[in-house]
């Protein structure tokens, strides 16, 4: 690991820390992050020249409480000297864990918009930078940091507190917090108009915080379940994506490539929390992953079990894109007319019907049925509809050599 | 200097007229090109879009924005995805559209001004 390498992961891991320790003392968790990355760039270029202080957190706290000292004028001297050397002291009264916890809850609070949730919890708790975060979205820089001022200014309507959500609220608030760090999943591991390398910044960053997450609350099974979840999907990541930037399907994936150790703590992560309480969304995907990781060759994967699961995923949360999920594993299963069948009763479901993934599924299943005209049309309904400019090229492929082997038949 | 380039077509034409090779090579030099501008710092921006089907043409009736659906051109003559690069000459921008045409036909080439010189202001 290169010495700038080590005063990155060093400085992100202290980011949550620093202003939970400022927010506390000073109230303003926004003013209290906007002074922590003026610190944690001061400390960027610094401890890369200088070499890392001996005590990186009270460098930064300090450093941070007096850049929040600074832009608050109303604070005379006496104070600003009370502060700096309070910032010296280190905190032991709350736990790390904590801060993180409630900086995070806070990061992705319900009365702030998606965009907000996704930038604030990557630079409060990951402590990236805002060039960063504009980089991992390819946004301009300018972009980036406009979003996040706006959403501090969502932050200061909404007259968000530095403290952890009640008991009551605390469920339907961490469903938000994972929501949120699964986009940031997604973001990173879709790659859209970025390539699978590009986005690796976002999935490490996500399993970083969900790590991070999961230290605060041990107990909960859907934080190990989404933390698995991540583990299992990103574990592909290496098979993805050949030297030219050509996506490589599951099917067709080079599986010694897979990440092992990953699959390892996914599955390891799993086994421990299945059965021992509610199963939720998160951990019934994991365990459909790991069913796909632990298949030595496609035709070795357990599809009567990935349909169990998915049938139990439909009735914990249900939702269009499970249900297409589901009709391919029946497919899998018990072949593409019956794969078709179900995606007949769902094609007069609102949402469904318009969506590209449903005919590109039909069109899948048409082909393997051996339907070659409706499966070209399929496919055309597809393309026309809102898919990627990825997805139509290869839906054209698809409808290409389709088209070769209607015209050519010894082909 | 900036540039945009725009490219024209559809998808579905391409799968109904091409062979599968073509295409695929057509996706290989797509996932290169991007990789190259990239690379070399004159990718400001990009983007593919969804098929001219999914266009809307939006306009005031009493004051009121009315969209109406369906493609504003013929397939063939609607956007389909577009460059912005920041090249050091014209002749750079011209070689890039030139690279393109090879796979969609005609690109159009549009500068992006970067504002009036000082002394207009």
């Amino acid at each position: 690991m290169t010495p700038e390498r080590r005063v990155v992961d060093l400085l992100r891991e202290l980011a949550p820390q620093v202003v939970g320790t400022l927010a506390r003392r000073y109230g303003d968790w926004a003013d209290a992050e906007d002074a922590t990355q003026e610190a944690l760039l001061a400390a960027s270029t610094q401890w890369s020249d200088d070499g890392v202080p001996d005590h990186p957190k009270a460098w930064l706290t300090t450093v941070a409480s007096r850049r929040l000292i600074d832009s608050v004028r109303s604070e005379n001297a006496r104070r600003h000297r009370e502060a700096t050397a309070a910032a010296l002291e280190i905190d032991t009264a709350v736990s790390v864990d904590d801060d993180s916890l409630t900086l995070l809850y806070l990061c992705c609070h319900p009365a702030l918009s998606q965009p907000s949730q996704l930038a604030l919890t990557l630079r409060a708790v990951g402590g990236l930078t805002t060039a960063e975060i504009a980089r991992a979205f390819l946004v301009p820089e300018s972009t980036m940091a406009q979003r996040i001022s706006r959403a501090k200014q969502q932050v200061r309507a909404a007259s968000l507190r530095f403290e952890l959500p009640s008991e009551a609220e605390s469920g339907a608030r961490l469903a938000v917090v994972l929501q949120v760090l699964y986009l940031i999943f997604n973001e990173g591991y879709t790659p859209g108009s970025r390539s699978v390398a590009q986005g690796a910044d976002l999935t490490d960053e996500a399993i970083r915080i969900t790590r991070m997450l999961r230290a605060s609350l041990p107990a909960d099974g859907e934080v190990a379940g989404l933390l698995a979840l991540m583990l299992l999907t990103d574990a592909r990541r290496p098979a993805r994506e050949l030297d030219d930037g050509m996506l490589v399907p599951l099917a067709e994936q080079d599986r010694s490539l897979w990440n092992q150790s990953f699959i390892a703590e996914g599955v390891r992560l799993l086994t421990s929390v299945l059965g021992a309480g509610r199963v939720g969304p998160y951990q019934l995907q994991a365990a459909i992953a790991a069913l796909h990781d632990e298949a030595k060759s496609p035709d070795d994967t357990d599809w009567p079990q990935i349909l169990a699961l998915y049938t139990v995923l439909e009735h914990v949360a249900p939702g269009p894109v499970v249900t297409l999920n589901r009709a391919v594993a029946v497919a899998m299963v018990d072949g593409p007319l019956a794969g078709l069948a179900l995606l007949g009763t769902i094609a007069t479901e609102p949402g469904i019907a318009s969506s590209h993934r449903f005919d590109a599924v039909r069109g899948h299943f048409l082909e393997l049925a051996g339907e070659r005209d409706a499966a070209i049309e399929a496919y055309g309904a597809a393309i026309r509809g809102p898919a990627s400019s990825a997805e139509q090229r290869y839906l054209a492929l698809k409808v290409a050599r389709l088209g070769v082997v209607r015209c050519h038949p010894d082909e | 200097m900036k540039y945009m380039i725009a490219m024209f077509g559809s998808a579905e034409e391409m799968g109904n007229t091409q062979k599968p090779e073509w295409i695929s090579e057509m996706i290989q030099f797509m996932i290169a090109l991007d990789g190259r501008l990239r690379d070399s710092g004159e990718m400001v921006y990009n983007e593919g879009l969804a098929d001219p089907s999914q266009a809307k043409v939006v306009r005031l009736q009493n004051g009121q924005p009315v969209a109406t659906d369906g493609p504003y051109a013929e397939a063939k003559e609607s956007v389909i995805g577009f460059w912005v690069v920041d090249v050091a000459s014209e002749e750079r921008a011209i070689e890039l559209g030139g690279e393109i045409a090879v796979w969609s036909g005609a690109v159009e080439l549009r500068p992006v001004p970067s504002g009036p010189p000082a002394e207009f202001l």
